[in-house]
C-alpha cells in the first residue's frame, strides 16, 4: 500500500444553511481545492445520509463533481448512516493507497433543518431495526438513554458527569467560528439551579436537552493524495496513517452486554495498529459525542482510559483543552453540530487543522498524532482514523 | 398475534430479530428457520421515557425498554408500567404499538407482573 496524505481541507458553518444540498457539499470542496492549490482530481466521494429523504436530492456525487468543475473525474455518493463521512474517507484512502488514484476529494454534507426537529429525529431513527426497534417509537436519543441508564448503574456515571461533557464541548465550540452552538453554558444553568429543569428538559430519560447534539446543516471536505502530490503542495505532511472499521449487531438488544461498544474497540485498535501508535501516543482526539454519554464510553473503548473510568478522567480535567488527552476541542458533535453525513469528514478536518498547528485559540500544543471515532447506527458501524504529522 | 423468533432447523440456534443466514452454524438456505413465538415474561434490563416521539405517536411521552425474557432472549417493547424500575418482573402482550399511514404495527407491550 502507498502512503496517503491529507493535503487540503474545507468546511462550512454548521448551522441552518439556506442553500441547496449540492451547494453545501460543494463549498467545502472549493475551499479545500484552494487550500492545496489543485484544480483537477481523479475521484470525488460525497458522504450524505438524508438527501433522498429530506431534500429530494439523489446522486450527489454527479451533481458536485460538475458544480466544482471536476469533470470527468469519477464520482459517487456514500451513505453509511451517521458514519457516512468516515466511510467515504475510507473509500478515498483505499483508492489512493491502492495506486488506482493520486488525488481523491472526500466531501460530506447534510441539510437536515429543511424539516422540523421531530421529523429529523424520525429520519435518523430510520437506521434502527425496522421490526425489532423502530415500530416501538425508538429514536436515537432513546437508544442512547437506555445505554446511559445501564452505564450509570454499572459504573457510577451521574447526570453531573453528562452535563460536564456538555459544558466542556459547548464551551470549546466558542473557539470554533464554524460551530453551530455559540452559546456559553454552565453547570448551574443546566443542572444546579431552579431554572435548570426548564432550561434543560428530558429528551429521553435520563438524557436531557443539553446531552444531545443539535440538528445541523453543514459540509466538510478533506482531499487525500499520494506522497508525490502531497510534497508538491509545500504544506505540512499530514498522513492518514490508520483506518479501522468494525460492525456490531444491527439491533442493540441483541448484544451480549449492551454497555459494550465492541465495534468502537475493534475499529480503534485496528486503526491504531495500522498507524503503529498506542492510545497513549494520541495528542488530540475527536470522538462521536452525539450524546454526552458517548464521549465518556468511547474514551474508554478506544483505550484512553480503563473501562468505567472515563468519567473520572473527565472529573480530573484530562479531556479538556490543555489536559492529558484533549477530546473534542472543536466542540464535537455537541457543540460544532451534527449534519450526519458531514460529521466524519469534519472530524478529519479538525485533525488536519490541529496537526498543521493552525488551530489558533483551540490549538493543542505540539499535536503530532490525531485520532477520530465516527460512530454509526447505535454503535453498529464504527470507523476510526489515525493521523500523524511527519516532520 | 405473536412476535416470532427464528430457530435454525439444523443447529436449533434461536435468533431475534430475524436473520437470513444462521449465526449458530452458518446454514445458508431459504427455509433454514422455524418460526417460534417469543416468550412473554421476563425482567426489565433497561428503559427510557421518550419525550421527543416521532410524529406517528399521539402521546406526549412513552416508556420503552429492553426486556430479558425468561428463556434468556431479549426483546424491545413498550412499557405500560406506572414507575418502571431496573430488574422488575414484567408480563408481555402483543398489541398494536404504532399506527402507520396504512398499517397498524403489532409488537410487544409489557405490564407489571
Amino acid at each position: 500500500m502507498r502512503n496517503v496524505y491529507a493535503i487540503g481541507i474545507g468546511i462550512t458553518s454548521f448551522t441552518r444553511l439556506e442553500f441547496q444540498l449540492v451547494e453545501i457539499a460543494s463549498y467545502p470542496v472549493m475551499f479545500a481545492l484552494r487550500d492545496c492549490g489543485l484544480k483537477q482530481v481523479d475521484q470525488l466521494y460525497v458522504a450524505n445520509m438524508g438527501g433522498a429523504r429530506l431534500n429530494h436530492q439523489t446522486a450527489l456525487g454527479s451533481a458536485v463533481v460538475d458544480s466544482c468543475n471536476l469533470l470527468p473525474a469519477g464520482a459517487a455518493t456514500i451513505e453509511n448512516g451517521p458514519a457516512s463521512g468516515a466511510a467515504a474517507i475510507k473509500e478515498g484512502f483505499m483508492a489512493v493507497a491502492s495506486g488506482m488514484h493520486d488525488v481523491v476529494v472526500v466531501t460530506g454534507a447534510e441539510r437536515m433543518r429543511e424539516v422540523n426537529g421531530l421529523e429529523a429525529t424520525d429520519f435518523v431513527a430510520s437506521l434502527t431495526h425496522p421490526l425489532a426497534e423502530y415500530i416501538y417509537g425508538v429514536t436515537l436519543p432513546s437508544l442512547a438513554a437506555m445505554f446511559t441508564r445501564l452505564y450509570m448503574e454499572k459504573y457510577g456515571v451521574t447526570e453531573r458527569h453528562l452535563a460536564m461533557v456538555g459544558v466542556k464541548n459547548q464551551n470549546n465550540a466558542l473557539k470554533n467560528e464554524f460551530a453551530h452552538l455559540q452559546q456559553a453554558i454552565t453547570l448551574e444553568g443546566i443542572l444546579d439551579s431552579e431554572e435548570a429543569f426548564t432550561n434543560n428538559p428530558y429528551v429521553a430519560e435520563p438524557l436531557r436537552f443539553f446531552d444531545c447534539c443539535p440538528v445541523s446543516d453543514g459540509g466538510a471536505c478533506v482531499i487525500l493524495a499520494s506522497e508525490e502530490v502531497a510534497k508538491k503542495t509545500g504544506r505540512p505532511m499530514i498522513r492518514l496513517a490508520g483506518v479501522g472499521q468494525s460492525t456490531d449487531t444491527h439491533a442493540v438488544l441483541a448484544r451480549k452486554d449492551p454497555t459494550d461498544l465492541l465495534a468502537v474497540r475493534r475499529a480503534a485498535a485496528q486503526s491504531m495498529e495500522m498507524a503503529g501508535v498506542k492510545p497513549k501516543d494520541v495528542d488530540v482526539a475527536e470522538l462521536h459525542d452525539a450524546f454526552t454519554i458517548l464521549e465518556i464510553a468511547e474514551s474508554e473503548e478506544v483505550g484512553f482510559f480503563k473501562k468505567g473510568e472515563g468519567h473520572l478522567a473527565l472529573e480530573r480535567g484530562e479531556t479538556e483543552l490543555g489536559g492529558k488527552i484533549p477530546i473534542n476541542v472543536s466542540g464535537g458533535l455537541k457543540g460544532r453540530g451534527h449534519p450526519v453525513g458531514a460529521t466524519g469528514v469534519a472530524q478529519a478536518y479538525e485533525m488536519v487543522y490541529q496537526l498543521r498547528g493552525e488551530a489558533g485559540e483551540r490549538q493543542v500544543k505540539d499535536a503530532k498524532v490525531g485520532f477520530t471515532c465516527n460512530f454509526g447506527g447505535f454503535g453498529n458501524n464504527v470507523i476510526c482514523l489515525t493521523f500523524i504529522r511527519e516532520d | 398475534m405473536e412476535v416470532y423468533a427464528y430457530k435454525c432447523r439444523k443447529c436449533c440456534h434461536v435468533h431475534y430479530p430475524y436473520k437470513m443466514i444462521c449465526h449458530g452454524c452458518g446454514e445458508n438456505k431459504h427455509d433454514a428457520f422455524d418460526l417460534v413465538p417469543m416468550t412473554k415474561d421476563g425482567k426489565l434490563l433497561t428503559f427510557t421515557i421518550v419525550h421527543n416521539l416521532p410524529p406517528d405517536f399521539e402521546v406526549p411521552t412513552l416508556a420503552i425498554g429492553i426486556v430479558e425474557l425468561d428463556d434468556g432472549m431479549r426483546i424491545m417493547g413498550q412499557l405500560k408500567v406506572q414507575e418502571p424500575e431496573l430488574g422488575m418482573k414484567l408480563k408481555g402482550k402483543v398489541e398494536v404499538v404504532r399506527h402507520g399511514d396504512y398499517t397498524d404495527y403489532h409488537g410487544m407491550v409489557f405490564y407489571a407482573a
